[in-house]
């Protein structure tokens, strides 16, 4: 053993006390449970996560929804699956055909990935860099390139401007985003996905704080954003752009975007969870209850921690999932314009304001010492009602003077208005 | 032994890469091409041991110069980023001769080096690590401390002792981000009489243009506002 | 298991390097040509960790004294490599403006177009 197995070899290591040496056959075993948990667990929750989504969105219409295959419609997901592997796969005899068949794939690729940090329980995470965190928004930022590619070897004109929607959007939300998890950071002394939860453990939840509700309010309207789903749905509107930048993909291809979406769906959801919600751990009055344990890998304590982590966890994920059909059910799709104004005019700045509020709770709460929470909840939770409320008085002012510009202008040449999409995509 | 071997196929792929890069006739192409260099150079850091420095290169590079390039390409040339033109012949018998040139004396430069710089080894003899990972399981020294967590020194080291260079860099990125606005805009024309008869001729031109060349216009205006 | 030997990141840079040399030489295009500086610039940055990586910060004793400090910041490595980077995203986004701006001008992005200033 020498410096050359230390833990950034890039084959994955799981959570041990000891770095294992980097032979053959553990290669294999890690091949091997990659094979069985990402294509067979993550597509299945993913299948059901579609199931559970349409049964909802039902609901909430008065409908009944998928009740034919299956009792409760439960078989609908593997027909659905059935029918798409079956379809021909067809390539536009123009597309460019080598880029056409990799961007599906880099996009399902970059949802998987991120899932390789995100601590299920206690160990239970497939590879713990010291930099997790920033891994994980590096992979995610991967995504755009992937859609941008599909838009532009269709040689569509809708796959074209719905993959310039698409890059503009998940590009601008990309920087809430990740300002919005820079307080957990800050907190945390750490990017290490593992430290975040061992924090968490240790002090709680990092939601109750003022800063920590705030930074996860904009980290779940950007996360929204980023998986392309309503209000912010725009790179795939149906209604203005067919679907956008899929448009050209037929079968498995589109099965794949179809994998990515909702696999993303349930990555931001772990983020979210793994974040500011304390990861598995159990709520308020017990959520330090198996702190001891943690940390330790022998047999016993693994099981009991994981047995309740993991349900807990998952728990809190599909609570997050459900949350995010809620709003998709509820309300309409913004325009454009309006989706690059409030990223850039109200997220981002009241996202830096968060981090200065988060550097004043840890100095009240985390610096080595008392923890003086009365004081900080105070402070802080003052500084964020005036920034919300300043910030979205803001964004009202400079909204009205923006729609009265826009009713202002001539019709141009035929009479119709400005295509909404020129005005503000960047 | 592995280690040779991921560096050797990286190597190789890097390679391919950056040539497919220079060459690749379509730009796009070449764009992608770019793009699967970058991750390779990110392997080379992973292979180094510099596991937050890779990271920062896909977020960097693949996350917003590869795109910054590809919207460069959408805007500057018809939206197939088609095949670029390049120089004469004997100009590019000249460039290749140039590159080689330049490689085989970086190449023997390496090759030769006999004496390290005042205190060091020459490179030749490098061939060993200082030691990081198990067998410094203390990890005492500071190498080992900051391959370990290289993020956490890293930020340490940025806001005490290159705090300078890191104030200058901020001021270059807000300069930069500045300058390529002012740069990039468009000015709109204000004056209605002229935004009129403006908007007139680009009605009977969209109408005239082919599919391909007005999905383009939409797209520059949608882009460039 | 031996470690790679240094020259061997040294060689694959210095190769990219050239590749993107030829880059700059043979491509009329001004994007083609910022995407082959970048490589040069990755090139560089690969020379740049991997000097850190195999290099020992050397001690400097102080005579008298049982001190002895580092004659370097252990970090200039990455702490150079990030310089780098960031300077590199500041020109890719300047450069971009810049032959956007050309493009309006003189409708190409050729970069033996823009040749207004030679007499």
């Amino acid at each position: 053993m020498n410096a050359s197995t230390g833990w950034a070899a890039p084959i994955l290591l799981a959570q041990q006390p000891e770095i294992p040496a980097l032979d053959f056959w553990l290669i294999v075993k890690w091949l091997l449970i990659l094979a069985i948990v990402f294509f067979g667990i993550f597509p299945g929750i993913v299948a059901y996560m579609v199931w559970a989504e349409r049964k909802i969105a039902a609901r909430f219409q008065d409908r009944i929804g998928p009740n034919r295959v299956g009792p409760l419609g439960l078989l609908q997901p593997i027909a659905d699956a059935l029918k798409l592997i079956t379809k021909e796969n067809i390539v536009p005899a123009t597309a460019d055909k080598v880029v056409h068949i990799v961007a599906p794939v880099m996009i399902l690729v970059s949802a998987f990935l991120v899932l390789a940090v995100i601590p299920f329980g206690s160990g239970m995470v497939a590879i713990n860099p010291p930099s997790g965190a920033l891994y994980l928004i590096a992979v995610s930022s991967m995504s755009p390139l992937g859609i941008f590619l599909a838009g532009w070897s269709s040689r569509n004109k809708y796959s074209l401007l719905g993959a310039m929607r698409a890059v503009a959007q998940l590009v601008s939300y990309e920087v809430p985003q990740v300002l919005s998890i820079v307080p957990v950071i800050l907190w945390t002394g750490s990017l290490s996905m593992v430290a975040i939860f061992d924090r968490q453990v240790e002090y709680g939840w990092f939601i109750f704080s003022p800063p920590g509700l705030l930074g996860f309010a904009l980290l779940t309207i950007a996360n929204i954003a980023e998986v392309n789903r309503a209000p912010f749905d725009l790179p795939e509107a149906e209604s203005e752009i067919i679907a956008g930048y899929h448009t050209e993909y037929s079968g498995m291809r589109f099965g794949l975007f179809f994998l990515a979406e909702y696999l993303s769906v349930f990555g931001v959801s772990c983020l979210g969870t793994a974040l500011f919600l304390g990861g598995g751990t159990l709520p308020p009055p017990f959520t330090n209850a198996l702190q001891e344990y943690v940390g330790t890998y022998t047999t016993g304590s693994f099981l009991l921690t994981n047995a309740i982590y993991v349900p807990v966890f998952m728990a809190k994920v599909g609570l997050y999932i459900f949350f995010m059909f809620w709003v998709r059910a509820t309300l309409p799709r913004l325009r454009v314009d309006r989706l690059m104004n409030f990223a850039w005019k109200f997220m981002v700045p009241l996202s830096v304001i968060n981090v200065f509020i988060a550097a004043v709770w840890y100095e009240f709460v985390f610096r080595p010492g008392q923890p003086r929470y009365l004081i900080g909840w105070t402070v802080t939770g003052a500084m964020v009602i005036v920034s919300v409320v300043v910030m979205i008085s803001l964004y009202r002012a400079s909204d009205v003077i923006e729609e009265a510009e826009i009713a202002s202008r001539p019709l141009p040449g035929r009479g119709r208005r400005p295509i909404p999409t020129g005005s503000t995509a960047r | 032994m592995t280690q040779a071997i991921l560096f050797g196929v990286i190597s190789v792929l890097g390679l391919i890469t950056a040539l497919g890069t220079v060459l690749a006739r379509n730009l796009v192409h070449a764009a992608l091409m770019l793009v699967a260099f970058f991750f390779l150079v990110a392997c080379q850091f992973l292979l180094l041991e510099a596991e937050f420095l890779a990271a920062v290169q896909v977020l960097v590079y693949i996350g917003a110069v590869a795109i910054l390039l590809m919207f460069g390409i959408m805007l500057t040339r018809n939206i197939l980023g088609d095949d670029t033109t390049t120089v004469p012949k004997s100009t590019r018998r000249l460039s290749m001769l140039i590159a080689l040139g330049v490689f085989a004396v970086l190449a023997l430069g390496i090759a030769t080096q006999q004496q390290g710089p005042p205190g060091r080894k020459p490179w030749k003899e490098l061939t060993e690590r200082p030691a990081v990972g198990p067998d410094d399981l203390d990890r005492k020294t500071p190498k080992a401390q900051i391959v370990n967590d290289m993020a956490k020194f890293v930020g340490r080291d940025l806001l005490t002792r290159y705090v300078i260079a890191f104030e200058v860099a901020g001021i270059l990125l807000t300069a930069a981000l500045v300058g390529a606005i002012v740069i990039a805009h468009q000015e709109r024309d204000d004056d209605p009489a002229t935004r009129v008869l403006e908007s007139e001729a680009a009605a009977a031109d969209d109408a005239a243009a082919a599919d391909a060349e007005s999905s383009r216009t939409l797209l520059t205006s949608s882009s460039t506002r | 298991m031996k470690d790679i030997p240094l020259t061997w990141f040294l060689y694959f840079s210095a190769a990219c390097f050239a590749v993107g040399l030829l880059g700059v030489l043979v491509r009329r295009n001004a994007i083609a040509v910022l995407m082959a500086i970048e490589i040069m610039l990755n090139a560089a940055n690969i020379n740049l960790i991997a000097f850190w990586r195999y290099g020992n910060s050397p001690t400097v004793e102080y005579p008298g004294s049982r001190i002895s400090i580092l004659a370097e910041s252990p970090l200039s490595g990455p702490i150079f490599a990030i310089f780098v980077i960031t300077i590199a995203a500041a020109e890719v986004a300047v450069g971009i403006g810049l032959i956007l701006l050309c493009y309006r001008r003189w409708k190409a992005a050729d970069v033996d177009r823009f040749d207004t200033l030679a007499g």
